[in-house]
């Protein structure tokens, strides 16, 4: 269980680089662990859409589910980014 | 962190010691060092008047003096406020356990041995001289930034109506207008207004940029430079919000983006028309029919793309019934979000009976109680910014 909020920008810089390095087709970003997503939190998801999409790499968050789906919804980032659930 | 060799010149120390000898001994160590401001002082006494007149950056400090000993003299200084940091080093005899700490209990920072050894000294000396000034540097900075935000913070609150605007406005169109707003730190990323549109129209404005403190904050200044140049008069609240986000998405960074809620409130039609950009459901509130049990209370859809995520947004406009008697409810994303340790956050789907106890406490001013209600519950200082918009026509 954890939380995506407006304290992790330093792990989002990880994660930027994970993508740089690799030569992958399809980036899956799973959040069926997460419990809660604050609006930096979606601007993170914002942020690797914009990174994965300049690499040609396709990229699916899914397993969104009770707030953390509210959320994504809400914002309506599934007519920016692919949601699959 | 590596410091850089500190410069002593510009260091000022003061030697107190009633022997003549080692007030020159001294003075000659730490002027090879690089030290030349220079004062002397033969006792406690004369020690503490030297420092209010020389203000010294350290004191050298022997114990044993007559008048006033170089205990009592450490002790008085560590009274003042003014002397409180003041590094100060005791000349003992290395060997004397007790005596060493004697002299740190009465507040000095560290001891020199005697006989004095030159280079031990100065190693001593340039240690504290350095601490010093780091702190002092830090204090500077600190102080310089803490005065920078205040200002910033008057700034950014100069953005909103304030409450003589309110008053104008609510007398106006026949309303009754409470806000509240409260930044997580000095600065914030929330931003509301109120825009009247003639005499039988008003524009409601509420924005929360993504994050909070400076850059956040940053962006509210720029939204504000923007509606000026975006007219609200012969615009549906969907047209106006996808000019607000093509302005938005042109200048902030990715990640960076804002949620909204505007809406237009027509006094003749009775009716309340609204486009919204994945701010948090606001409430709405129609009045009871006769001999019904209290207003009906829902929550509205507000679903949208959050401005300057993408250029191709698209927003829809919703219409609501909004008569005499009835209220809308807005509020940034803190107010269900933020918790404490006993109760967690409020949460979206609470939000109905939360308005609904405020109205049974304070029927004309319900958002006193909410807020009484949110700050008992929540943990300070807030995670996010908190904005609360009251708007009621009068009955």
């Amino acid at each position: 269980m954890g939380r995506l909020e407006f304290t992790d920008h330093d792990r989002l810089r990880d994660i930027v680089g994970l993508v740089e390095r690799s030569d992958m087709a399809r980036f899956v970003i799973d959040l069926s662990a997460l419990e809660f997503i604050d609006s930096a939190g979606l601007g993170m998801l914002l942020i690797l859409q914009e990174e994965t999409e300049t690499r040609n790499v396709r990229m699916i968050v899914q397993g969104a589910a009770g707030d953390v789906k509210r959320s994504i919804d809400l914002a309506r980032l599934g007519e920016i980014i692919t949601i699959a659930s | 962190m590596a410091v850089r060799a500190l410069s002593l010149s510009d260091c000022r120390v003061l030697i107190v010691d009633d022997n003549e000898f080692n007030r020159k001994s001294l003075a000659l160590v730490i002027r090879r060092a690089g030290i030349t401001d220079i004062a002397f002082a033969e006792n406690g006494r004369e020690g503490l008047a030297a420092v209010d007149r020389f203000r010294p950056d350290l004191v050298l400090l022997d114990v044993d003096m007559p008048v006033m000993n170089g205990l009592e003299m450490c002790e008085t200084l560590r009274r003042n406020a003014a002397h409180e940091q003041l590094p100060v080093l005791f000349q003992t005899a290395l060997d004397s356990d007790e005596e060493q700490v004697r002299c740190f209990e009465a507040g000095g920072n560290d001891f020199i041995s005697k006989p004095i050894k030159p280079g031990e000294c100065v190693a001593r000396v340039r240690h504290q001289l350095e601490k010093r000034k780091l702190f002092t540097d830090l204090a500077a900075f600190r102080e310089r930034v803490q005065r920078e935000l205040t200002h910033a913070r008057a700034m950014q609150t100069s953005l909103l109506p304030e409450s003589r605007r309110l008053t104008e406005v609510a007398d106006r169109y026949g309303l009754t207008l409470d806000a509240h707003f409260e930044t997580s730190s000095e600065l914030g990323g929330d931003f509301w207004g109120l825009y009247p549109l003639g005499d039988r129209r008003l524009g409601l404005l509420m924005v929360d940029f993504a994050g909070h403190g400076i850059t956040a904050a940053i962006n509210t200044f720029r939204l504000h430079t923007l509606i000026d140049r975006l007219p609200m008069q012969h615009m549906a609240p969907s047209q106006w919000l996808v000019q607000l986000n093509a302005a938005l998405k042109d200048v902030l960074p990715t990640g960076q983006f804002a949620t909204a809620f505007f809406g237009i409130l027509d006094l003749a039609t009775d009716l309340l028309t609204f486009a919204a950009a994945g701010s948090p459901n606001p409430v709405l509130g129609t009045p009871a029919a006769p001999g019904g049990d209290g207003p009906r209370i829902r929550l509205l859809d507000s679903a949208g793309l959050v401005l300057g995520a993408s250029r191709r947004a698209q927003y829809v406009d919703q219409s609501h019934r909004l008569p005499r008697g009835g209220f809308l409810f807005l509020y940034s994303d803190a107010l269900i979000e933020c918790g404490g340790d006993e109760l967690g956050p409020l949460g979206q789907d609470a939000v109905p009976d939360f308005v609904r106890d405020a109205l049974a406490r304070d029927r004309q001013h319900p958002l006193r109680p909410m807020m009484e209600d949110f700050y008992a519950r929540a943990s300070l200082p807030l995670r996010d910014d908190l904005t609360a918009v009251w708007a009621a026509r009068r009955a």
